[in-house]
């Protein structure tokens, strides 16, 4: 019964994605229907049953394993973890996402990826050896290359998904390197065989090489910082709802796929936290300053990410350094605020986008000078980007609050003083982060509307529902925290059982 | 150093992954760039073979290789089509005119 539900889970994002195909090409010649677009709603909804099935099992045994001859999957905290972020962002963005391709050409290859994308993310979350894990890690990063270049006859969209393809390429490379030396050291590819290997190994330097490299490897796809320089592009370029589950999730894939493996040769050395608390504070800063002199929206956006990833590996990096379990689930806090947030932005802006230039067939960048007044006409969009915006900012009612107070708590409980200055940095950081949000929301609520806003479209309905869940979400969970506790305390423990030798 | 198979592997393995990161770094044609991606690749699928072979795992290895033969066959295939399009947009295929977006 419960294997059946996690085979379902997987199965159903994944295989829709051909049937959405077929069904997008059979029905070309009527795209008012947008039966691709329905296929992968329903589908994404319908993965929604098996999750909650396993999510409450899950809650009294601790993780279902599935294997498939070498192919071997645990549904853990981790992999919940994920899973519920995936598929949340993934079904609002799907509802979103028909509207704003209106007239668009390709429209079942779009959903179809979208699709495969999600499952694969799934599939990452719950994968128990290093090998399945990047066989997961690569069919992800293959359809969001693909998603990203999606508009094919942009010169930008073009630039940016070979910047983004190549980087990537490049970086799975260096994960293969990591993977061949750990079957050099430990003769398997197995998580835990690799883990109670690396009991008996400390300070081994092949396994050491092995996690540089890894860290390296995913570190592309997670945005680490001298590894960032795809992203920017890649978020502004790709359509809305791909830089929304861009910067929602699949960067978050990527640090979670880097947890796993570095999780299996946390037995070797301590300096993994310590490296992950260094790369967070070049993150922050970095993202934050670039961030700072932007002047288009999406780019601002992903910047912003970059200071976001930050933050996570703050509180990561505590859990693996200090072994302080709040680190882990603020971290972890964090990464679903930032899925929920950033998707939020992503995909409110994306709405300002099509309604100012993509309904008039203009492809040009969203300047954050045209979003001037933009609240009188588009009041629904206005209020949940700034929601987002604030709440990205760290304002107290929100979301984002709740998760940078859970991390600066457990910074404070290490008790030492490098980590406590690294927590005020971080603060100051946020604080600093206020002004890039601040400015863009006090330009949607000025009087005189901008040239761009006078000649809008009116927006379509179906694009205000995602935006007011997300809002609704963010701060439901900024006032109670505590109901996220059941999908990131799992996803804490998982990582606790296996830094605490 | 002996002359034995497997140091022969080795070096084909650093060199390869030289040559390589040299390829991408160095080149400024697309198609070049893809050409350089795919030596890449292949120093890791010697690696995983190489790494199999030592430790007696010979099926795990080469089970391996296989399967990232199939996954870096598509990223080409991917990086090709995109090569194609910056073709038929751009009318060039070099690099430094792919560099319109803004830092």
């Amino acid at each position: 019964m419960v294997s059946n539900a996690f085979l379902w889970l997987i199965a159903l994002p994944l295989g829709s994605s051909p049937i959405i195909y077929l069904a997008g090409r059979l029905t070309r010649k009527q795209p008012r229907l947008k039966l691709a677009q329905w296929v992968s709603v329903l589908s994404l909804l319908a993965a929604w049953w098996p999750f909650i099935a396993l999510a409450r099992a899950g809650q009294q045994s601790g993780g279902f394993s599935l294997t498939f001859g070498a192919v071997d999957l645990r549904f853990d905290g981790l992999g919940m973890l994920l899973a519920g972020v995936a598929l949340m962002l993934a079904t609002l963005v799907a509802v979103f996402s028909g509207p704003y391709l209106t007239g668009e050409e390709g429209e079942e290859k779009y959903f179809a990826l979208l699709n495969t994308m999600t499952g694969a993310m799934i599939g990452l979350g719950c994968a128990a050896d290093l090998f399945n894990l990047w066989v997961w890690f690569e069919t992800m990063a293959i359809a969001s290359y693909m998603l990203v270049a999606f508009h094919r006859n942009q010169p930008g969209a073009l630039e940016a998904g070979m910047k983004y393809l190549v980087q990537s390429a490049a970086g799975s490379v260096l994960i293969l390197l990591g993977i061949s030396l750990v079957i050099l050291q430990t003769g398997s590819v197995n998580l835990a065989v690799i883990r109670s290997a690396a009991v008996s190994l400390p300070g081994s330097p092949a396994l050491l090489a092995a996690g540089a490299l890894f860290i390296t490897g995913f570190g592309v796809k997670a945005a680490l910082v001298p590894l960032h320089t795809w992203l920017p592009d890649a978020h502004s370029q790709a359509p809305s709802g791909i830089s929304a589950m861009l910067s929602g999730v699949v960067i978050e894939a990527g640090l979670i796929a880097l947890l796993r493996a570095i999780g299996a040769l946390a037995p070797t050395t301590a300096s993994w936290g310590y490296l992950l608390l260094g790369i967070g504070a070049l993150n922050m800063l970095v993202g934050n300053l670039l961030a700072l002199r932007q002047t288009q929206v999406k780019r601002m956006l992903a910047f912003s990410s970059l200071s976001h990833v930050g933050y996570m590996l703050l509180g990561l990096g505590i859990g693996f350094a200090f072994h302080v379990e709040d680190g882990f689930t603020g971290g972890f806090f964090h990464l679903l605020n930032h899925g929920m947030l950033k998707g939020l932005a992503f995909l409110a802006s994306g709405a300002l986008l099509y309604t100012l230039y993509i309904s008039r067939q203009q492809y040009c960048p969203l300047m954050i000078s045209d979003l001037a007044g933009a609240a009188r006409r588009y009041p629904v969009a206005a209020f949940t980007l700034s929601i987002a915006l604030l709440g990205l900012g760290g304002l107290p009612p929100l979301s984002g609050f709740m998760s940078k107070w859970q991390i600066f708590v457990a910074g404070f409980r290490t008790e030492n003083t490098w980590v406590i200055a690294l927590v005020i940095f971080a603060a100051l950081n946020s604080v600093l982060s206020l002004a890039y949000y601040a400015p863009l929301v006090n330009t949607l609520y000025r009087q005189e509307p901008s040239q761009a806003v006078q000649q809008g479209k009116p927006m379509p309905f179906l694009m205000n529902v995602p935006l007011l869940l997300l809002a609704l979400g963010s701060v439901v969970l900024g006032i109670w925290p505590s109901l996220a506790g059941w999908i990131t305390g799992p996803a804490g423990a998982v990582l606790m059982t296996l830094v605490v030798r | 150093m002996t002359f034995s198979a497997a140091n022969v592997v080795a070096v084909g393995v650093l060199g390869l992954l030289g040559v390589g990161f040299y390829g991408l770094l160095a080149t400024r044609n697309l198609i070049k760039v893809v050409v350089a991606l795919q030596i890449l690749v292949k120093s890791a699928i010697l690696g995983l073979i190489l790494a199999g072979y030592l430790r007696g795992q010979v099926v795990l290895g080469a089970s391996l290789a296989i399967t990232v033969i199939v996954a870096d066959t598509i990223v080409a295939v991917i990086g090709l089509a995109l090569a194609v399009q910056v073709r038929r947009k751009f009318g060039t295929l070099d690099l430094r005119s792919l560099s319109t977006l803004r830092r």
